[in-house]
């Protein structure tokens, strides 16, 4: 048997750019203004025809090169696949950033000469390395939605339901939905929307 | 709306859109100020391979989910509308049986229409032939269409046109009172629509009563007051029937008799004091004016969660009061959603700190002035209790009085029990299960008895009256110019065959073939609206019938001063060409007690040449209405930190703007502000759009300084409505925000 491997996926079709997901993330985290763990992405803002949106995080990669270049192995990959790091080991050198394809890894402090903080990203709201739920854990990382068996704050406020998370066979299975019930039409009552990432 | 077929609100429901096969949306941009019911706009893409064709100014982010998308000159949807029946007509493509059975006056329509072939259209609109034919061939051919709107079709000085010419399309087209049909109006705040069932307006009473002498005599007795006593606390008599000062216009109340001001109707007297609860005052047109006014009143008393911008725009020093109300979550109560379905609505917090509930504080006001028990008794008649309870005595109130619309069956104990079995509720259909069978989430009115399921979509003749259906309203009267005004098609499963009038205690007995007892005679109201007896509704549902008729839609009103929807260009309109051939209308007298300006502002001079630019304002996703409470959140905040213009790189090159540059607006008023351009090619050369949610800055200078100390918002700038220009409805006075003019320059 295989573990849940935990996924996100944004389907850009559906993705409105209303930043539910960023907002949601920064409010339920309580991250500095500036810290944008998750965020929504628009290219060819205002073109006809040619204008999408994508929400965007730490995409919690199998082969992670953020972990692969860490000088000091501050990252650990969990049995369902999401990616953490121990903000105590980090020392903010930023090498994780130049490996990431998304831009996903965040630093506290800027600017041209300021010193680097620790690094910070999306922990698919699964809190750190500290005693789940301690408030160490809440300080560091943020809320530990994934232990209280909750979705992640973003995937939770999505208007549109674009974003999904989850184990990755039901992510897949959702998208799966999607794309065989187009044009198949609307269902209603009797048989009644499916909850939560059903529809 | 409500002077097409009654009633003036979105016909069925966010969830019923999925059940359309077209969506056309006019002025709205739900993607942006809906974003969760816009879901359903994508679902219904989805699922059903609706047609989303978008008519805008600009490129908004629900154009980004469009398959036909024209960019629109501002003001001229009736025009297109127009462009549309056009070539429906010339195709055959409208529903014959339909307009003969459910219209009337759809001839005259048919005749305007000829006239705007697609080339006529593509010149006044600026959407091109091709285009236009296009959209209009995908919504004619794509039934059941659904059309949306939202305040870029109203806010305009022919809104109430417009909103007439909207309806029109779907009936010619067949669209209302079917699933995935109608005219759904996006009402653009939290309880909007209750507001409205309830009259926060000056010119009817709650439940859209009218303020005729019988009108107010009905709500004299269900309240329990003389109604000599209510009539005393009026000037005199005659000022019960008047309609009051709008939000749009109250400033005038204040600033009338200076030079160049408008002359006011109000009893010899200006006003004087004001009282504020929510944020209308900073998101209305002429905030140089409002500034003014607020500078001249006596009293400004301001109950909000926040600081209500108002007292930051004024240089008042005195008798400024700043009350803190509570949040929606600190307070109790049902509010009416967009689609008229209530929802009960629990307190999560008891209010915080030194804040009261709006109703307290209304309680307290009312104990001071000395009349408290008269304000309050109406909560105690149906139980003959002692005390009350709020909200559920008030909740009750309503339902025992407000019958024009149908809220008889919204008891608190019903509307609680809604709640508490949401998960009892298809999304889709609205239709309940198990203990909730037979009823419809929210009890969407007309709920017309205490046991009656709820009406989820308008209009509908294929359901039977028991399960939510019903023909247009008979409200115009049964004869016009010799043409029967009732339907010629009957309500399914009706006892009462085709059309029929308004049931009243004097033909009820005729149009229902009954007989009447001399007890029920005793005890039965005048009508259907005033029938607290219940035996005209309790009747109405026997024979399965609606007690407010069943009547023909009318394409023609005539008591407007367009009977049919003209179009008319803007009062400042970028086409001084189009204005000799469509002008606006004559000055009007006495409009919500305010003379207001047509004519002689639009021919004082050829705007266009010192201001070339359309001026587009509108919402952001992450702000709300004036956005003082989002302004100071801030996360949202930070998505838009500075007041800012979307400027196209052409237009603004041509200034020598460059992007993110600061720039000034300026407004044929005479008023300027000073904001960061951020190129966009959303929007084309001949126009800019402003967001207006910022206040803190007035014409350039910094009045930050106003806020009391902690109350800052994060972010803050430039108010877009103290550019936009001086324009009425002729009907409604809502301002003409959405069509104005402009001239940009580098700052």
């Amino acid at each position: 048997m295989s573990y849940a491997r935990m996924k996100f996926y944004c389907d850009e079709e559906r993705c409105i750019e209303c930043n539910g997901c960023s907002v949601a993330c920064a409010e339920a985290h309580e991250l500095p203004v500036g810290i944008s763990r998750r965020k929504v992405v628009t290219l060819n803002d205002g073109i006809e025809g040619k204008e999408f949106s994508v929400s965007v995080a730490c995409m919690h990669c199998t082969d992670a090169p953020c972990e692969q270049v860490c000088p000091v192995d501050c990252f650990y990959i969990r049995e369902d696949g999401i990616v953490l790091h121990d903000k105590e080991i980090c020392i903010g050198c930023g090498y994780c950033l130049y490996a990431c394809p998304f831009g996903a890894p965040q630093f506290p402090k800027d600017g041209a000469f300021g010193t680097r903080g620790v690094m910070d990203k999306c922990t698919m709201c699964a809190g750190g390395p500290e005693e789940t739920n301690s408030a160490k854990e809440r300080e560091l990382y943020g809320q530990d939605r994934i232990a209280e068996g909750k979705v992640p704050a973003c995937a939770a406020m999505c208007s549109t339901k674009a974003l999904i998370v989850g184990d990755e066979q039901e992510v897949s299975k959702i998208y799966r939905k999607r794309v065989m019930s187009r044009g198949k039409g609307v269902q209603s009552a009797p048989y009644g929307w499916s909850t939560a990432y059903g529809n | 709306m409500a002077n097409t077929w009654g009633y003036g609100a979105m016909t069925n429901s966010l969830g019923d859109i999925q059940n359309a096969k077209a969506i056309i949306i006019f002025g709205a941009n739900p993607a942006v100020n809906h974003p969760v019911g816009f879901r359903h706009f994508l679902m219904a893409k989805e699922r059903n391979n609706a047609q989303l064709i978008v008519v805008d100014p600009r490129f908004t982010k629900t154009a980004a989910k469009a398959d036909l998308f024209a960019q629109i000159r501002p003001g001229t949807d009736i025009p297109f509308m127009y462009g549309m029946l056009h070539i429906i007509f010339k195709n055959g493509w409208h529903k014959k049986d339909f307009i003969d059975q459910r219209v009337y006056g759809m001839e005259d329509v048919m005749k305007e229409a000829k006239k705007w072939t697609p080339s006529l259209t593509a010149n006044v609109t600026g959407v091109s032939e091709d285009l236009l034919i296009q959209i209009t061939r995908a919504y004619a051919k794509s039934t059941p269409g659904t059309l949306i709107w939202a305040m870029g079709l109203t806010q305009h000085s022919i809104g109430s046109s417009n909103t007439r010419m909207a309806p029109i399309l779907q009936l010619a087209l067949g669209n209302m009172g079917e699933e995935g049909g109608g005219c759904n109006i996006l009402r653009g705040h939290d309880n909007v629509q209750g507001a409205t069932d309830m009259c926060c307006l000056s010119h009817t009473l709650p439940g859209y009563y009218g303020l005729s002498a019988g009108s107010w005599k009905y709500f004299a007795k269900s309240w329990g007051v003389d109604y000599e006593w209510l009539a005393g606390r009026f000037k005199d008599k005659k000022w019960m029937s008047k309609k009051g000062f709008t939000l749009a216009r109250w400033y005038a109340g204040v600033l009338a008799g200076k030079a160049g001001e408008d002359k006011i109707h109000n009893g010899g007297t200006n006003l004087k004091a004001l009282f504020v609860m929510g944020n209308g005052i900073t998101s209305i047109s002429q905030q140089a004016k409002v500034k003014e006014a607020l500078d001249a009143l006596d009293l400004i008393v301001l109950a909000d969660p926040f600081v209500n911008e108002a007292a930051i725009l004024t240089d008042k020093k005195d008798d400024v009061f700043i009350l803190p109300a509570a949040t929606q979550f600190e307070t109790s109560g049902s509010v009416t959603a967009t689609n008229r379905s209530a929802q009960w609505r629990s307190e999560v917090v008891k209010p915080m700190y030194e804040s009261k509930t709006d109703h307290d504080i209304m309680f307290e006001l009312a104990k001071r002035l000395g009349f408290y028990d008269q304000f309050t008794k109406g909560m105690l008649i149906k139980e003959n209790k002692k005390s009350f309870k709020f909200p559920e005595d008030a909740t009750d109130e309503i339902a025992r009085i407000i019958k024009t619309i149908g809220l008889t069956g919204w008891t608190s104990k019903r509307l609680k029990k809604h709640q508490e079995n949401w998960h009892l509720f298809d999304q889709v259909s609205m239709r309940g299960i198990g203990p909730m069978k037979g009823e419809y989430y929210g009890l969407p009115w007309p709920c017309w008895t205490e046991s009656h399921c709820g009406s989820p979509v308008l209009y509908d003749v294929h359901r039977p009256v028991k399960e939510g259906g019903m023909g247009f309203r008979n409200r115009f009267g049964l004869v016009h110019d010799g043409v029967s005004q009732l339907a010629g098609v009957g309500i399914k499963d009706a006892k009462v065959k085709g059309g029929y009038p308004e049931i009243t205690a004097k033909n009820i007995e005729k149009v229902l073939g009954i007989k009447l007892s001399e007890d029920e005679k005793k005890k039965i109201g005048k009508n259907w609206k005033v029938d607290t007896s219940g035996i005209i509704a309790a009747k109405c549902m026997e024979f399965g019938i609606a007690p407010y008729g069943n009547a023909k839609a009318r394409a023609k009103v005539w008591t407007f001063p367009d009977q049919i929807p003209m179009h008319r260009e803007p009062l400042h309109s970028p086409r001084e060409d189009l204005v000799k051939k469509y002008p606006t209308y004559k000055d009007k007298t006495n409009h919500y007690r305010v003379d207001t300006r047509y004519a002689s502002v639009q021919n004082k001079e050829d705007w266009s040449k010192k201001f070339p630019i359309n001026l587009v304002t509108g919402r952001l996703v992450n702000l709300n209405g004036a956005g003082v409470e989002n302004r100071a959140s801030k996360y949202l905040a930070a998505l838009t930190p500075e007041m800012f213009c979307d400027i196209n790189p052409n237009l603004a090159a041509n200034h020598g703007i460059r992007d993110g540059d600061m720039m000034w607006i300026h407004s044929p008023e005479g008023t300027k502000i000073k904001v960061k351009a951020h190129y966009s090619y959303s929007v084309g050369e001949d126009r800019v759009f402003i967001p207006f949610h910022f206040a803190g800055f007035f014409q350039g200078e910094d009045r930050t300084g106003n806020y009391p100390e902690g109350t800052k918002p994060y972010a803050v700038g430039e108010s877009a409505n103290t550019v936009t220009n001086y324009g009425y409805d002729i009907i409604t006075q809502i301002p003409e925000t959405k069509g104005g003019l402009c001239r940009v320059e580098k700052a």
